[in-house]
């Protein structure tokens, strides 16, 4: 049976990628628009760079991460003047699964924003809907599903990250040990009953977040199919 | 009244438009690709590359030499786009108060008028492509617009379904009474529902006047013929039931009989549809025909149409026209021309209570 520390995994693992996927939103849904709508120069420049995370390796990112916010980099002496510790502790484990998950986060939104006919944009702007309004009352609805499918696979993306939250957060139990460094962690140390615990747990929190997704879109879609 | 003088850069050529509008209903007419949806999308702000000015009924939308330009949400048009373009997220009542703008009183009126009142609670993925059509209208009025947009807005329909929509047209523009331009292909429509037509060809006015008058501009008169209907507006006088007929006062004259209709009470406001082909001439008043219905007109012009001949044809007293297809060889052989006095003969199941 999980003890008291395997809950305590699971509790900053869930802590992690729920901040990290809040932190994720806003800004991939303004970058997902850009791209959907956006189409001035420099377009494929900003789409390469936006998808780099998928295709480095994690601990690359890590790295980068652990360079840019180290006391010798400008921003890192930044936060160190005003009293901000990032670096190992479970802010950095935010930030780095955050940057994993971003891109992800963006692809699902810019398809489901690329869906919504533009037409139908216009119209509610010929009706009276200012842009902010025509977005709030046409877009996001239309494009909710592939919003909510792109949400869940940021917060999946950050229940699993390893590589770059064990190079810029480290691995330290009760502080930065999220569910996929306790494993290796448990692993290296000969552990496997615990390990194995730990995966358990995995698969079912994994399986829930998936789960509930397909429910909800599921249960709108009866709805919106009722005549 | 709409006050049009734009230029818009399209990929073939420029739009290039000046023209004031009556009140009314004016048909835009021309061949697919002529400016007509971009004309439309111009005067509702859509069009951010359009420049010049577009005034409706005094208020400017756009003076771009005054450096004024409303936004398409304060420009208060009624858009109806080709494929109606409900929100399919929203049921039909959510679609038809959309608008922010849209007032209950108006919602209620076009529910009532499109008898959407059985829809409202449909999802539009389960409705026909007439009730869709009728919906978007209702969603346009709703918002009380200054001017009516609409763009072919029964291109999509089956013609059986077509003549079912039209009369609901006719009872928008009755109504509502909105300064409307109906962009369309089929001249049919026009004159049922268009006082005035403009003709536009690569982006210009290529011939502007009465609809019956535009039949022989080039490249609409192949489209013309099919689907001539006279709409007309009037009163129910009264019941026969013995005789199996309805006596409607038309606005103006004459009076036709109709098919029983008990539905309406007498003194209940109806639009009649009779078919241009429906329609006899007769030089002389007969006796002993079968037709209940048998009034006096003066033909005001004969076009040659393609295979067929249309006469434009006012009733004593100066009622709306009615347009009576013929084939050229009886047109020759009666000698009818404009100026002369004619009997016309209609059958009262040729009368279609709308």
């Amino acid at each position: 049976m999980p003890g008291a520390d395997d809950w305590g995994v699971v509790l900053l693992t869930l802590r992690v990628a729920a901040v990290a996927t809040c932190v994720v939103v806003p800004p991939g849904i303004a970058a997902a628009l850009l791209l959907a709508r956006w189409r001035g120069p420099g377009k494929g420049l900003v789409e390469t760079a936006l998808a780099l995370p998928l295709v480095l390796p994690p601990t690359a990112i890590g790295l980068l991460l652990l360079e840019a916010l180290g006391r010798r980099s400008a921003v890192g002496a930044w936060l160190a003047a005003r009293g901000i510790e990032l670096l190992f502790t479970w802010r950095a484990a935010v930030l780095a699964t955050a940057v994993m998950a971003f891109p992800l986060f963006v692809r699902a939104a810019r398809t489901a924003f690329e869906e919504v006919d533009p037409r139908l944009v216009r119209l509610a702007r010929t009706l009276g809907c200012g842009r902010v309004a025509a977005f709030r009352r046409v877009v996001l609805p239309l494009a909710w599903r592939g919003l909510l499918a792109g949400t869940v696979l940021a917060f999946s993306r950050a229940l699993g990250e390893f590589g770059a939250t064990i190079m810029a957060a480290g691995n330290i139990p009760g502080r930065t040990q999220t569910l996929a460094l306790a494993i290796f962690h448990a692993h290296q140390l000969g552990d496997d009953r615990r390990a194995l615990r730990l995966v358990a747990l995995t698969v079912g929190l994994a399986f829930a977040a998936l789960w509930t997704a397909e429910w909800v879109v599921r249960r709108r879609s009866r709805r919106e199919a009722a005549g | 009244m709409i006050e049009l003088a734009v230029r818009l850069p399209l990929a073939r050529f420029t739009l290039a438009l000046d023209a004031t509008l009556a009140a009314g209903v004016t048909a835009v007419l021309g061949p697919s690709g002529a400016g007509k949806t971009s004309l439309l999308e111009t005067i509702a702000g859509l069009r951010p590359a359009a420049r010049g000015r577009i005034a409706v009924d005094g208020e400017t939308l756009q003076d771009d030499a005054a450096g004024r330009r409303l936004p398409p949400e304060r420009r208060r048009v009624g858009y109806v786009p080709q494929d109606a373009g409900l929100f399919p997220h929203l049921r039909v009542g959510e679609n038809v108060r959309f608008g922010p703008a849209a007032a209950k009183a108006a919602a209620d009126a076009a529910v009532e008028i499109l008898e959407l009142g059985p829809l409202l609670r449909r999802w539009p993925a389960t409705l026909s492509g007439g009730e869709r059509q009728r919906v978007a209208l209702a969603r346009a009025v709703a918002t009380r617009p200054r001017v009516l947009l609409l763009d072919e807005p029964l291109a999509a329909l089956d013609p059986g379904l077509r003549g079912r929509i039209l009369p609901w047209l006719a009872r928008v523009r009755e109504a509502w009474a909105v300064p409307t331009l109906y962009v369309t292909h089929n001249v049919g429509e026009a004159l049922a529902l268009a006082g005035e037509a403009l003709v536009l060809r690569d982006g210009r006015v290529s011939a502007r006047g009465e609809p019956l008058a535009l039949l022989a501009a080039p490249g609409l008169t192949d489209a013309a013929t099919p689907g001539i209907e006279n709409l007309l507006g009037g009163r129910v006088v009264a019941h026969e039931p013995d005789g199996g007929v309805t006596r409607v006062a038309l606005d103006g004259g004459p009076a036709l009989a109709v098919p029983l209709a008990a539905a309406s009470p007498p003194g209940a406001r109806v639009t009649v549809a009779v078919r241009a082909e429906d329609v006899l001439v007769l030089d002389q008043p007969i006796r002993g025909l079968s037709a209940r219905n048998l009034f006096r007109v003066r033909i005001t012009a004969v076009r040659r149409t393609g295979a067929d001949a249309l006469l434009h044809c006012t009733p004593a007293g100066g009622a709306r026209p009615w347009v009576v297809r013929l084939t050229p060889a009886a047109v020759a052989t009666m000698g009818l021309a404009a100026g002369r006095d004619a009997w016309l003969a209609v059958k009262s199941h040729s009368v279609r209570l709308l």
